[in-house]
C-alpha cells in the first residue's frame, strides 16, 4: 500500500494535525519524520542553497530523510490567502524546489485564494490521487476539519487563559516552525519553562482578530503570518511582561515586520536570530538577562 | 575582622577581579588577560588579589559574571552567578545612581543597557557578528603595526578621518587595506576606524533605542580615547568614562554576591584544588552533542551541553 511521508518542518506546524487526521480517516498510511536532530539539519544544509533560511534548510533535511522511506512526500504549495495575505516565498516555492532537488513523487496541493484554490479543493485532490472515492474523501475531510478546528479553538483558549495568569508572562513572536522545532526554538522554550515563565505563543490567536489589529502597526503589511504575529503582540501588549522575538537566519519577512514592531512598542524585548551550529551559551546569557530585566531583579 | 566580597568577570579577552567592602569601596583589584584559559587566568587573578588585599578582611561572598561565569562559579563555589548585563548595570548604578544609558563594548560582544529610576528598562546585545568590537580593533591594530593601547592617541592626531564602511568587519577590512594602499596617512585611517566602531555600534546595537544622558561608556574599548571622542561627537552630548569602567562587571558581581550572601565564609584557596575539563562527543544519537565534563580533584562534578539530559 502507498505510504505518504510528511516532513516535520514548515507546513507541518500549521497543518500537521489536520493531515494526520485526514489520512487516518481515509485509511492512508503515513510516516512523519522525527524531531529535527543534528543529522537532519546537516542533510538539509548539504542539499540547500546558501541563501535559504535555516528553517527551509531544516525542512529540506526532513525531505531528504524521508526520500527512501515512503512512496509519496507531501509538499503543498501555499501562495496566498487572498489579497495582501501572501505567505513567504518558502511556502510558495517549496513544491518546485523539492521537485527539482529530489527524485521523489511529490504529493501536492495548492492554496492560492487569488485563483480560488482552497484547502478543501487541495485535500480532495490528494485524496483522488491516492485512489479514494469521493464519499470517503468527503467524510474524511469533514471529520478532519472538525477535529482541526476543535484543536485550534482549544489552543487559543489555553493561550488566553495563560494571558490572564499572575506569573511572569513572555510573548514569543516567532513562526511556529521555528518555535516548536527541536533544534531552533525548543531549547529556548525549555529554558523559559525551567525558569517558571508563562509562555504566550503568537501563533495561537484568532486570525481574524489579530490580522485586523496589525493595522495599528502598519496598513501595508504584506505577509499573512507577519500580520498574525504583530496582531498577537498588539492584542496582548498590556498583559505581558516582555516579548521574545525568534527568527531563523536570514528570514526576509521577519527582518521587516519584527523590526517595525520593535521600534513601536515600549515593552522590553529581546531579538534572537538563530543560525545552525550555534552554542546555547550566548542565547542563555541573553535570556537570563532578559528575565532579570522584566522581573526587575537588576536594581541596586 | 571586616566583611568583603569577591567579584570576578571572566571575559573572552580579559579577566577582571575586585574585592569590595560593605560600602562598595574597592580594596583590591586586578586585570589580566584570559589567554583562552579561564581556569588558569582565575587562578592567577586570585593570587594577585590576595597579595593586594589588606589584612583584617574575610571574604563573605563570591560572585562571577562574564562568558565563563558558570565554569568559574563552579570552580570557586560562588554564591552568585549572573549574566553580564545585570552585573554591569548593578555595578554602574552603585557609582552613578542617576545613569540612564550604559554603552559597553567588550572583546567579542557589545551591549547597550537603558535604565530608568534605577531599573533596567531595556537592553540589546550584538546578535550575529562581532563587527565593531574590541577583537576587531586589536586585529586591525596588528595589521597597522601599532599597539592597540596607542590606538586612541593616534586617532586624536587626525584632522580628517577617512570614511570606512562600518556595516561589516570583512568590508571594513578591505576598505581599510584599500585606503592604506591609496596612501592615506595612518592617523586618518585609525581615526576612521574608531569612528566606524561608533557608527557600527549605534546602527547595530543601539538602533531604534532612545539614548538619554547621563551616558556611561565602559568595557575594554572605553579605554580608547579616539572612540570616546567620536561617541561624544556623534551623540552630541557628554559621555562619562569611569576610571574603573573596565571593572564594573566584576564590581556588579561582587555586589550581587553580597545581596545573595549566606553568612558562609570563603577561603581564597585555589592551589590545592585540581580543576579539569574534558570535552567529548556523545554519539548516542543523531544529535552528536558536544559535551563538556568538569572534574574537581579527579571527580566528575558536572557535565554540560547535553540536549537530552543523559549526562
Amino acid at each position: 500500500m502507498d505510504k505518504v511521508g510528511i516532513p516535520r518542518g514548515l507546513f507541518y506546524y500549521y497543518y500537521g494535525d489536520l493531515w494526520k487526521c485526514f489520512f487516518d480517516k481515509l485509511g492512508v498510511s503515513y510516516i512523519v519524520s522525527p524531531n529535527t536532530n543534528k543529522e537532519i539539519m546537516d542533510r538539509g544544509i548539504k542539499v540547500s542553497n546558501d541563501e535559504m533560511c535555516l528553517s527551509f534548510k531544516v525542512f529540506l533535511g526532513h525531505v531528504d530523510y524521508l526520500k527512501d522511506k515512503c512512496d509519496y512526500i507531501l509538499v503543498p504549495r501555499i501562495s496566498n490567502f487572498g489579497i495582501s495575505n501572501q505567505t513567504c516565498t518558502n511556502f510558495l516555492g517549496a513544491y518546485d524546489i523539492v521537485n527539482n532537488l529530489f527524485d521523489v513523487n511529490v504529493l501536492n496541493y495548492n492554496i492560492d485564494l487569488d485563483k480560488r484554490e482552497t484547502l478543501k479543493k487541495g485535500l480532495f485532490k490528494i485524496g483522488r490521487e491516492l485512489g479514494k472515492s469521493f464519499l470517503d474523501i468527503k467524510f474524511a475531510y469533514l471529520y478532519a476539519m472538525d477535529k482541526y478546528k476543535e484543536k485550534v479553538k482549544k489552543d487559543i483558549e489555553i493561550n488566553m487563559e495563560r494571558l490572564n495568569s499572575k506569573n511572569t508572562k513572555i510573548l514569543i513572536v516567532s513562526h511556529p516552525y521555528n518555535t516548536y522545532d527541536n533544534l531552533i526554538g525548543m531549547d529556548i522554550v525549555k529554558y523559559l519553562n525551567s525558569q517558571n515563565v508563562d509562555i504566550i505563543y503568537c501563533d495561537k490567536f484568532d486570525d481574524s482578530i489579530t490580522s485586523k489589529l496589525s493595522k495599528k502597526i502598519s496598513h501595508d503589511l504584506y505577509f499573512k503570518y507577519s500580520k498574525n504575529n504583530l496582531g498577537a503582540a498588539i492584542y496582548s501588549l498590556d498583559k505581558i511582561d516582555g516579548i521574545l522575538f525568534i527568527s531563523s537566519f536570514p528570514c526576509g519577512p521577519d527582518s521587516l515586520a519584527n523590526e517595525l514592531l520593535m521600534r513601536k512598542i515600549k515593552k522590553p524585548y529581546v531579538n534572537l536570530i538563530i543560525d545552525g551550529d550555534m552554542s546555547f551559551t550566548g542565547i542563555e546569557t541573553r535570556l537570563e538577562s532578559f528575565l532579570d530585566v522584566i522581573r526587575r531583579n537588576a536594581c541596586v | 575582622m571586616r566583611d568583603c566580597y569577591l567579584g570576578v568577570d571572566i571575559g573572552s579577552i580579559s579577566t577582571k577581579g575586585v574585592i569590595i567592602d560593605d560600602r562598595n569601596k574597592i580594596i583590591s583589584s586586578a586585570y589580566i588577560w584570559t589567554e583562552g584559559n579561564p581556569i588558569e587566568a582565575v587562578r592567577k587573578l586570585i593570587n594577585i588579589l590576595k597579595k593586594r588585599m589588606p589584612r583584617g578582611y574575610k571574604v563573605k561572598g563570591i560572585g562571577t559574571t562574564g562568558s565563563a561565569r558558570k565554569l568559574i562559579g563552579l570552580m570557586l563555589g560562588a554564591n552568585s552567578v549572573k549574566n553580564e548585563i545585570t552585573a554591569h548595570a548593578v555595578g554602574t548604578m552603585a557609582f552613578h545612581p542617576d545613569v540612564r544609558t550604559i554603552l559597553e563594548i567588550g572583546g567579542q560582544d557589545s551591549k547597550i543597557i537603558l535604565i530608568k529610576n534605577g531599573i533596567i528598562t531595556n537592553y540589546a546585545m550584538n546578535t550575529l557578528c562581532a563587527a565593531g568590537t574590541g577583537a576587531f580593533l586589536s586585529s586591525q591594530a596588528k595589521r597597522l603595526g601599532i599597539d592597540v593601547e596607542d590606538f586612541g592617541e593616534f586617532a586624536l592626531k587626525s584632522k580628517n578621518p577617512v570614511k570606512i564602511a562600518a556595516r561589516c568587519t570583512v568590508f571594513a577590512e578591505s576598505d581599510l587595506v584599500h585606503k592604506a594602499q591609496v596612501g592615506y596617512p595612518k592617523e586618518d585611517i585609525i581615526a576612521g576606524l574608531c569612528k566606524s566602531v561608533v557608527i557600527n555600534y549605534l546602527n547595530n546595537v543601539g538602533k531604534g533605542k532612545k539614548i538619554e544622558s547621563p551616558i556611561v561608556f565602559q568595557g575594554g574599548v572605553s579605554k580608547n580615547v579616539g572612540v570616546i571622542k567620536y561617541f561624544k561627537e556623534v551623540l552630541g552630548c557628554d559621555v562619562i568614562v569611569d576610571d574603573n569602567g573596565h571593572l564594573m562587571g566584576a564590581i556588579g558581581a561582587a555586589i550581587l554576591s553580597r545581596k545573595n550572601k549566606t553568612g558562609e565564609e570563603y577561603e581564597l584557596q585555589t592551589k590545592n584544588i585540581k580543576f579539569e575539563t574534558k570535552g567529548f562527543e556523545c554519539g548516542g544519537c543523531a544529535n552528536n552533542c558536544e559535551l563538556l565534563r568538569i572534574y574537581k580533584n579527579g571527580k566528575l562534578i558536572d557535565s554540560w551541553g547535553s540536549k537530552c539530559g543523559k549526562y
